[in-house]
């Protein structure tokens, strides 16, 4: 086993925690049965490495297969991290039937042809997401498996995520990516988050959405303790009329965990006590950024009990309705007009 | 403006009724749950954010003998949803049948402004100022205690008192710096 494959090795007994190893390595099944029973995980992380890497020298493993050992802690643990959505644009006529062979075929050749060293690792999850690892070296060295990036992209939707991925290497995997899924570019979707999970269920709309009905049905009694005959809401109607504006808005029952949300402002500065800042002509820059372990619940909970006055601003639900948590206002017209204001890379 | 009026109704049989007012709508859910677990006499609880009440229960609300409005002291909107309230009552409510509940007045979040502002308000309506422990059951459960006592009064069911003359005794003062005896 050469310097880099110990270096991953030690990396990756650094990252993955004891309790999640002992599955790790049985998905892996590079281990013989013997090797994996003789492995004791109430030792030290320290002691069990020394033990791993002995058992990989023995096996004779290469870092191509300590990388599979990586691809498959990521997966099952995909909220490390920070990931990116870019969405496809413009799809050719054949773009809706690419099929999954297809895909991975024309995608290591195209990236192969763009970058010389470079190992390329393909993966289809079970829920229809390809999983892609690439480790980037150029035509003096040899692929760095220390810094991989991670792909994943659903097949038949213009969706991908990424993470992982330096300013020099993005135009490359977006040549690949447009090239391989049959549309004519890829730009960014405005969109980050350290959660893959969040930020999937936000872009593809996989919570439960509600829509606007003029007769609704009464949610099923979810406070039983109002049961009670004597106890009396003067204002439920006026409450009822909050929830399902915000519910409207979000969305109900449990939604994405998206952590974060910025806007940025351009607009002239408005407020009348302050004639001085008033005047200036250029825009006022600033940025607002909203965090909380889970934005989108607050966001919900604040319409619901009055805190924000419904029905709710576009401002605010607009990242459920288009996806996206990074927002660029400017002076243009009544309302937000949202800008995509990227360079593009 | 639709003003609730404290006499224009007929009172129940050994029943008292009680509006608590809170704009967190948190407290009062907790403090209702109690108040009808009263067993001499029947209560009843309206929970209300703020004022003016929607017109279309009025004929359905019975005679309301006490009116509590509930304030936070870690927020600001709490007072002010509580001032604002203040104008659509009756006059004659606020002869003993108003009171004041404050919570969270140890944390360190609430400015000592506020719960000046707070007793300022309630000595110059003639109300008294309760303290109440919201975040455990024993706490709400004091606070039920207190409040029935007021509650009784000024239903009625207590004999020879009246919630006039409970209210000169129990109304919130606010003590001027010039009156404190000086150690120097």
């Amino acid at each position: 086993m050469d310097e880099s494959a110990k270096r991953l090795l030690q990396r990756l007994m650094r990252r993955i925690p004891t309790q999640t190893l002992p599955g790790a390595l049985e998905k892996w099944a590079r281990l013989t049965t013997d090797q994996q029973k003789s492995m004791d995980f109430t030792q030290s992380k320290w002691a069990l490495t020394e033990k791993l890497l002995a058992i990989c020298e023995e096996n004779e493993l290469s870092v191509r297969q300590l990388a599979d050992l990586e691809m498959i802690h990521i997966i099952d643990n995909p909220d490390k991290g920070m990931w990116y959505a870019f969405q496809l644009v413009d799809p050719e006529d054949d773009a809706k039937s690419v099929e999954l062979m297809q895909f991975k075929e024309q995608f290591k050749s195209h990236l192969k042809e763009l970058v010389r060293n470079v190992s390329i690792k393909m993966k289809k999850h079970t829920d229809e997401a390809v999983w892609i690892r690439i480790a980037w070296g150029d035509t003096f060295s040899q692929p760095n498996h220390l810094k991989p990036t991670y792909v994943v992209h659903y097949l038949q939707t213009p969706y991908v995520f990424v993470t992982g991925i330096t300013s020099k290497q993005k135009p490359l995997l977006s040549q690949a990516l447009v090239l391989s899924t049959r549309y004519q570019a890829i730009k960014d979707a405005n969109l980050s988050g350290r959660k893959l999970t969040a930020i999937r269920d936000l872009l593809m709309k996989k919570y439960q959405q509600v829509f606007p009905t003029k007769y609704p049905i009464p949610p099923p009694e979810n406070n039983p303790n109002i049961s009670n005959q004597h106890i009396e809401k003067e204002q439920a109607e006026l409450a009822a009329n909050r929830l399902q504006m915000a519910r409207e808005a979000f969305g109900g029952g449990m939604l994405p965990q998206l952590q974060s949300a910025v806007y940025k402002l351009e607009t002239k500065f408005r407020d009348h006590s302050n004639k001085t800042m008033t005047e200036r002509e250029e825009p006022f820059r600033c940025v607002v950024k909203f965090t909380s372990t889970n934005l989108l619940e607050s966001f919900r909970h604040c319409a619901s009990s009055g805190i924000a006055s419904t029905p709710v601003t576009p401002l605010l639900s607009c990242i459920p309705l288009k996806g996206r948590n990074y927002f660029v206002i400017t002076d243009n017209g009544p309302g937000p007009s949202s800008q995509v204001c990227q360079p593009q890379v | 403006m639709s003003l609730l009026k404290p006499f224009s109704k007929l009172p129940g049989l050994n029943s008292a009724n009680v509006l608590l007012v809170e704009s967190e709508e948190q407290f009062q859910q907790s403090l209702a749950d109690r108040l009808v677990e009263e067993t001499a006499f029947t209560v009843n609880v309206r929970l209300a954010k703020s004022l003016p009440l929607p017109l279309e229960n009025d004929e359905s609300r019975p005679r309301i003998d006490l009116v509590v409005f509930i304030i936070n002291l870690t927020s600001e909107l709490s007072l002010q949803s509580a001032e604002a309230s203040l104008k659509y009552l009756d006059h004659r409510y606020f002869l003993g049948k108003v009171s004041f509940m404050v919570t969270n007045a140890r944390n360190a979040k609430a400015p000592g402004e506020r719960l000046d502002a707070v007793r300022k308000l309630a000595a110059s309506l003639h109300c008294p100022l309760l303290f109440a422990e919201d975040q455990t059951p024993d706490g709400a459960t004091n606070a039920t205690e207190r409040l029935l006592t007021i509650l009784k009064v000024a239903a009625g069911l207590v004999p020879m008192a009246t919630a006039l003359y409970l209210s000169n005794l129990t109304r919130s003062t606010v003590v001027q710096d010039i009156d404190q005896p000086s150690f120097d």
